[in-house]
């Protein structure tokens, strides 16, 4: 079914189908899928993918009689469980969780950092059936853990959510993405730092073979704020990790870290973007990425500085291993840089496990598999102590151990 | 091209009767725009066979379905292809200077700079000469040198007459016309340039120049080149001079092709110092230049340096592909842009044979309102085992107008492949100013002194007679932007 047909048959349950300037925007957006024009070949959000399943797709949505689960187990420490990308309202004097709203969505329309050829925000803005809003209140230092749940097969998933921390807050945040249905979950994270804010964010991705998981979002950090994002990728199924990231304010910081660790014929797509558009701010963007057998992934990213931007330091590191002779890596670090008072660099390397260091641990009695696991885990240690949170890397490690599992 | 030359063209054209050379110049006469007459007419020009021609006829046909690329970060307005003209106006039609007096005096000041000889100066300033004079005479020497040896150095059109094997064999077999708009474009209607052939083990004893050709001040504004070293054979071809040439082509678009066979090594130095337009960045000449090396033979290599700081626009991306085993490719460039120049330059290598290995150093500087991109790409076939490749880009900016970027493509698909890549951006180091100036140097000096430096990398690849030039080059690049 095409895009046009897709959208007007289930108009009924897609958010803010009513207000008109949203559904001015949507025909935009229908047009640019409509088109034959639709550049495929140059658009590198679409590398290695098909983009025709998710073009013709078969819509379908439910509201879960499941309810979703707010705890609040301990001062401080929430627990949210989301269930088909819904939540519901809860508010006491530290957090606030409503629905979104059409200024939600209209703000973010507006933006410009996210490229029109974004075909999978664009399919996002379309067919959005649900999300919600988290508000952290001035001056409170909050701790959330959100599992998302998908209730049935063959869902489709468009899910924005917003998170605004206000003035002097502090945010950890965890989110776990673990379904082991055949579902496409689609999700735009809108994040706003004011002020002196700060946010942790951990992003836990493990979905069975089947589950497609596209996942972008969009963070702006005002004036001493501070964004740190840590991506975990141990699915099965295709993940796209789109990350963009605007320093809007003097000494604010961004960043953008990920892992991720592929098998057998997964995909994954990963990219960074940072827009430096004030002076003396910090970004910092590091994915490692290790794949098996007929895995491939892309890495792009993005630093640019602004001609306002002096005193900037952007960095950037992309490391891959390839284990197999099947799997392919590809990597574009970009830099683009206006102003002249800069520290930017990058590095990038793909390559196999160092054979020397193979040989070194084989001499002293390891089979090359022990050796090999061995190498791996040293090649992501430094990312995994830097996890704070204990029961976070308890997590992880299990994850990983189960990953090395199938390391031959 | 303005429209005041348009209008006096046009009433050149118009009253050609009046001025009654029609008969002698009737065939001469240039024509502007690009259609299958032009080229029929370039052909017959040239005097070529028929195959020839129908291979012109063919790329002309690929280039009308195609569009330019748009990927670079450049911009610029629309190319008029039909408002060009593509066979160079013979002697006579054009205004040329009668003597030095008559060329524009920054440029005179620039060549004595640089230290170029006087013949030289008029020769690239475009004054008619009418005097044998000596470079003429060294040509000859040297062909007979090089005759001796079986090289063959020739222009690619006695080339077409001379050698219609090779030319069959190799023409447009690493850049095929159809590979993109501009290459279709030069297939179609080049005009000159040059052709190598290197016999088998012969090492070429001299650095062969477009200097040492008979009518290398013609070289048209669509350049092909192609050389081809046989096995176990070397050469070394510089391109291109280092003065500013008095050009008034808006539109250039040369193709180099270079093949290399089993143990044979080419190395190719440019240095490209076009009109880069004027301080308000009106005028200039638009690069667009393809050019691309085939390792086709077992433990071959090829090299690419180049000096770019001329050009209003630059569009280069000299490649290697890296098809036989223990095949090299090499890659220097510094990149210079200053006042309104735009560059976006880089290479691209494609490691295919098993134990290849690539090279990249890539040193760009923007200055003024100028963008300088590097672009490169490099990957790993599949079959590409134990390939290896290091790149390094760096730039510098100098002033808070211009914009320095890195794009490279990193695509692997071997996993005994080990490929790195770094990069940095910063601007000149306060504290190495701050020495040079204590020590005397006057702050254009030192920047100056620290530029050549970061580029030393790259200037050293280049034959020695080149390298000295091209650092002064790079020091004049940075007059009148410092401080």
């Amino acid at each position: 079914m095409n895009i046009q047909d897709n959208y007007i048959k289930n108009k009924k349950n897609i958010f803010f189908s009513e207000n008109k300037d949203i559904q001015t925007h949507r025909e935009k957006l229908i047009n640019i899928f409509d088109n034959d024009r639709l550049d495929k070949k140059n658009n590198e959000s679409l590398k290695n993918i098909n983009l025709k399943n998710f073009i013709d797709f078969k819509y379908k949505y439910l509201i879960s009689e499941e309810t979703s689960v707010i705890n609040n187990n301990q001062e401080n420490s929430y627990s949210i469980v989301s269930v088909n990308g819904q939540c519901s309202s809860f508010k006491d004097d530290k957090i606030e969780i409503t629905k979104i709203l059409d200024e939600d969505y209209n703000d973010f329309s507006k933006n410009d950092t996210i490229e029109n050829d974004d075909h999978f925000v664009n399919l996002n803005s379309l067919f959005l059936n649900s999300g919600f809003k988290i508000v952290i209140k001035k001056n409170n230092n909050i701790k959330i853990k959100i599992s998302n749940i998908i209730t049935d097969d063959d869902l489709t998933i468009f899910q924005k959510n917003n998170y605004i921390c206000e003035e002097g807050s502090s945010l950890n945040l965890i989110e776990e993405y673990e379904n082991k249905n055949n579902s496409t979950s689609n999700i735009l994270n809108v994040i706003k730092l004011e002020k002196d804010s700060q946010l942790n964010h951990f992003l836990i991705q493990d979905n069975s073979p089947n589950h497609n998981l596209i996942i972008t979002s969009h963070s702006s950090c005002k004036k001493d704020s501070t964004y740190t994002q840590k991506v975990y990728n141990f699915s099965e199924g295709y993940v796209r990790n789109f990350h963009y990231s605007e320093l809007l304010e003097a000494n604010s910081e961004a960043d953008l870290q990920g892992i991720f660790f592929l098998k057998d014929n997964n995909l994954s797509n990963n990219k960074t973007f940072v827009k430096h558009l004030a002076e003396d701010c910090k970004s910092n963007q590091v994915y490692k990425g290790i794949l098996n057998d007929s895995s491939k992934a892309t890495y792009f990213s993005n630093t640019h500085v602004d001609q306002v931007a002096q005193k900037t330091e952007g960095y950037q590191l992309s490391k891959g291993i390839l284990l197999s002779d099947n799997s392919s890596y590809f990597s574009k670090p970009e830099l683009k840089i206006y102003a002249d008072d800069v520290k930017c660099s990058h590095g990038s390397t793909i390559g196999p496990i160092d054979e020397n260091a193979i040989f070194y641990l084989r001499s002293r009695g390891m089979s090359k598999t022990a050796a090999t696991k061995i190498l791996i885990s040293s090649f992501i240690n430094e990312e995994l102590n830097s996890i704070d949170n204990e029961q976070m890397s308890e997590i992880i490690q299990k994850k990983l151990v189960r990953y090395l599992s199938k390391v031959k | 091209m303005n429209s005041e030359t348009l209008n006096t063209l046009n009433s050149y054209s118009k009253n050609k009767y009046k001025y009654g050379f029609v008969t002698e110049i009737d065939d001469e006469k240039p024509r502007k725009g690009l259609n299958e007459d032009t080229i029929k007419f370039i052909s017959q020009k040239k005097n070529e066979p028929q195959w020839m021609l129908d291979w012109r006829l063919k790329a002309y046909s690929k280039w009308k379905k195609m569009k330019e690329p748009k990927w670079a970060n450049l911009s610029f307005p629309e190319i008029d292809y039909q408002d060009i003209y593509y066979y160079s106006a013979p002697k006579g039609f054009e205004k040329k200077p009668k003597d030095l007096s008559e060329v524009d005096p920054k440029l005179i000041e620039t060549y004595n700079k640089l230290g170029i000889p006087l013949e030289e100066q008029k020769v690239l300033a475009g004054v008619a000469v009418d005097v044998v004079f000596d470079s003429v005479s060294v040509a000859t020497t040297y062909k007979g040198e090089l005759e001796k040896l079986g090289i063959i150095f020739c222009s690619i059109g006695e080339a077409i007459q001379k050698h219609p094997d090779l030319i069959k064999k190799y023409l447009g077999s690493v850049i095929p016309p159809g590979d993109h708009s501009f290459s279709a474009l030069n297939s179609a209607v080049f005009t000159d340039g040059s052709f190598v052939y290197i016999p088998e083990g012969v090492k070429c004893p001299m650095e062969l120049s477009t200097y040492f050709r008979i009518n290398a001040e013609n070289t048209g504004q669509f350049e092909r080149t192609l050389i081809i070293a046989d096995k176990g054979s070397y050469v070394s071809y510089l391109e291109g001079c280092t003065a500013p040439k008095r050009d008034d082509n808006q539109l250039h678009a040369a193709n180099v092709e270079l093949i290399a066979l089993e143990d044979a090594e080419i190395k190719y130095s440019t240095v490209q110092n076009w009109y880069p337009g004027d301080e308000d960045g009106k005028g200039g000449i638009y690069n667009f230049v393809t050019k691309r090396g085939l390792c086709a033979g077992k433990n071959s290599k090829i090299s690419w340096t180049q000096v770019e700081t001329g050009s209003a626009i630059t569009w280069k991306y000299p490649s290697c592909i890296l098809k036989g085993d223990n095949s090299i490719g090499e890659f220097y460039s510094v990149a210079i842009t200053n006042n309104f120049q735009q560059a976006d330059t880089g290479t691209k290598m494609t490691h295919i044979g098993k134990n290849t290995k690539s090279k990249i150093i890539s040193k760009g500087i923007s200055l003024g309102k100028s963008q300088n991109t590097y672009r490169g790409e490099v990957s790993f076939l599949r079959k590409a085992n134990k390939a290896r490749n290091y790149t390094q880009c760096d730039s510098l900016l100098v002033g808070n107008q211009c914009g320095a970027h890195t794009v490279p493509y990193i695509d692997s698909k071997n996993n005994t492949a080990v490929i790195e890549h770094e990069a940095s951006t910063s601007k000149i180091n306060e504290d190495q100013l701050y020495y040079c100036r204590q020590r005397g140097l006057s702050h254009e000096e030192a920047v100056s002194l620290i530029v050549n430096g970061f580029c030393k990398q790259v200037l050293q690849e280049l034959p020695m007679e080149f390298a000295v030039e091209a650092q002064k080059l790079v020091s004049i690049s940075l007059e009148g932007s410092v401080g």
